[in-house]
């Protein structure tokens, strides 16, 4: 198999970031990632994705949550089952309190899993392949091609005006 | 706003975070001073006995219970400014979100404490956690101090996620733009983030998440607070009005916080271009808005006390307008609803100094409302045989000043460690166009 070579162009906006990524699609170059300072729907957009999976997370974490609620309430009051100032021993609506809190951070563990998953976080390894100004104010496109095809991809990046890494 | 760069935002609030001069060290080992000269207070009171303190029979909840309601209160303008704001699109918070979002981290910190110190006898904490003690007794979680227990560790737990996440690619920033032991650490601290297309999709449904589940939390967290007095059958405590009442006042008194917090902040590190007036203006607005929802709930209790026909309740809300405490009232209407109401006017919301002084106000008034609350309902309750008076004690200043010496020492640690104003937040309102 050929030697591959990983080229990331840089861009001063999203606009030509993500027509840039629009343009490696037939060219042959493939598409590895895309990096920017913000969140820009426009590279989103361009590379024509699905919502994020973390909501699913969230969900599972939010229905665990107000069951586990709900059960630590109900077993703590039937240990020592003594009706207090006429209330029953399983009192829902105090009870609801709980439920609901525990929905919130459960929903909100759940959440934070789901980033962690979904980001694929932590992750160090990454930084090795990555270029510090696309934190900054430039939106990275990270492309790879054989080693053979390399200056070919450079030119792409620069015809499309950015400025051109090279990670070996 | 908008005239301002990428680079010139990064570099804006880089500069923060340069070495600091020896007169910030010397704020920070005044702080600590403070903080020691409680902890000293607090150790003297486990020594010694809950005694020490002024709290006795009838008023069994001193200035503890105070400072634990008004550090809550202060916590809920950083998620509303950070989560529902959020939710609203409104641009003008990117600006104060970071610093009201760790104002929320740290009030949570030192109200948190307060149940500790009025515990008296701390060791036994763990009565309060949902384990069998040793007679194989739970916690009962029909009362409403459980409910607390349990929604004041949801709210630490969840702003402290919510801070941490929104903070992850600013730590990246900083990553990218240090070198030695910071750059070590910051590289710890950014968990790799790249900012690619696949974090960034994740992290942006990630964050309106974490907004959509705090909007509700912050509601029950105060509202939760308040039914520690409501489900009582106290006169003064025992309303419906209370959840709402406490919603807004804490709302107000936070509000009010971010102001005293980054008026200074803005001149000390000249902000001047990214926390514009404009902004300052809008949370002015906001403390008009909220003042009146407070003033209407002081009227609407007054009313209701002498529409009800209920002596007791009128015996009680006469005596907070006349009795002992009634400077307290006066405190907390003319600073919570009069004096908040200059911000009506443009002259008023553009001045620096009367922004500042004003917040002040307000703060003052706030923690005086939760005097008049706490203290005056348990004073003069049902028979007057069991009618009495509360003073706080030294031992309970001492405790207050490290609380509030803590809360600014945290602040002031992290203003020159971490980014105090979120780049990337201030980036998307320039690429937005806000």
């Amino acid at each position: 198999m050929a030697a591959e070579t990983c080229i990331m162009g840089l861009f001063k906006d999203d606009g030509t970031a993500a027509r840039a990524i629009l343009d490696l699609e037939g060219s042959g170059f493939a598409f590895r990632r895309a990096h920017s300072p913000v969140p820009s729907h426009k590279i989103l957009d361009a590379l024509k994705l699905k919502k994020g999976r973390v909501g699913w997370f969230t969900l599972a974490g939010g229905i665990l949550g107000f069951f586990s609620g709900f059960a630590l309430a109900i077993f703590t009051s039937t240990r020592w089952d003594l009706i207090v100032s006429g209330k029953p021993i399983i009192s829902l609506i105090p009870f609801f309190i709980v439920g609901f809190e525990f929905t919130i951070l459960f929903s909100v563990l759940g959440n934070v899993i789901g980033l962690l998953t979904c980001c694929r976080l932590p992750d160090y390894k990454g930084l090795e392949v990555y270029d510090p100004r696309c934190s900054g104010e430039h939106f990275g496109v990270l492309a790879a091609c054989e080693s053979s095809r390399r200056g070919e991809l450079m030119n792409f990046f620069e015809k499309k005006g950015g400025e051109v890494r090279i990670f070996e | 706003m908008t005239d301002l760069t990428y680079a010139q935002i990064d570099q804006t609030v880089l500069n923060t975070l340069e070495r600091p001069r020896p007169r910030y060290w010397v704020f920070v080992a005044l702080l600590l001073c403070g903080v020691l000269i409680g902890a000293g207070c607090w150790s003297y009171q486990i020594f010694t006995g809950i005694g020490v303190g002024g709290q006795n029979i009838p008023v069994a909840w001193g200035t503890y219970l105070i400072n634990f309601v008004f550090w809550v209160g202060i916590a809920h303008s950083g998620t509303l400014i950070s989560a529902i704001l959020h939710l609203f699109r409104a641009g003008w918070r990117n600006p104060i979100a970071r610093a009201a979002e760790t104002m929320t981290v740290f009030a949570v910190c030192c109200a948190g404490l307060f149940p500790f110190i009025h515990l008296g006898r701390v060791w036994q904490v763990y009565y309060m956690l949902p384990i069998p003690n040793q007679r194989l007794l739970w916690p009962n979680f029909l009362s409403p101090l459980m409910f607390d227990v349990v929604a004041i560790s949801t709210y630490l737990t969840v702003s402290s996620l919510f801070w941490y996440t929104g903070l992850l690619p600013d730590i990246a920033i900083v990553r990218d733009r240090s070198t030695g032991l910071r750059h070590k650490i910051f590289r710890v601290l950014s968990l790799g983030w790249t900012g690619s297309h696949r974090q960034w999709l994740n992290y942006s449904r990630g964050y309106l998440f974490f907004a959509a589940l705090a909007t509700p939390l912050v509601i029950s967290v105060h509202s939760v607070v308040s039914w520690d007095f409501a489900l009582a059958i106290v006169p003064g405590w025992h309303t419906t009005i209370f959840a709402p009442y406490f919603v807004a006042g804490a709302i107000h008194s936070g509000l009010a916080m971010v102001l005293t917090l980054m008026i200074p902040l803005r001149r000390i590190f000249h902000y001047e271009n990214i926390i514009t007036m404009k902004v300052f203006d809008n949370v002015a607005k906001t403390i008009v808005l909220t003042g009146l929802i407070v003033g209407l709930a002081y009227g609407t209790e007054l009313f209701i006390a002498w529409y009800s026909h209920n002596p007791v309740e009128i015996e009680s809300f006469r005596w907070r307008l006349f009795g002992d405490y009634a400077y307290g009232f006066v405190f907390m209407a003319v600073c919570n609803t009069t004096i908040p109401m200059l911000f009506l006017f443009k002259r008023f919301r553009g001045s620096i100094a009367w922004l500042f002084g004003i917040s002040l106000v307000v703060n003052f008034g706030m923690w005086w409302e939760r005097f008049v609350i706490i203290i005056g309902g348990v004073a003069h309750d049902y028979p007057p045989h069991s009618w009495g008076l509360y003073a706080p004690t030294v031992i309970e200043y001492g405790v207050m000043l490290g609380s509030f010496s803590l809360f600014f020492f945290f602040f002031l640690l992290f203003c020159k460690h971490m980014p105090s104003v979120s780049m990337t937040e201030m980036k998307e309102t320039v690429n937005h166009g806000g």
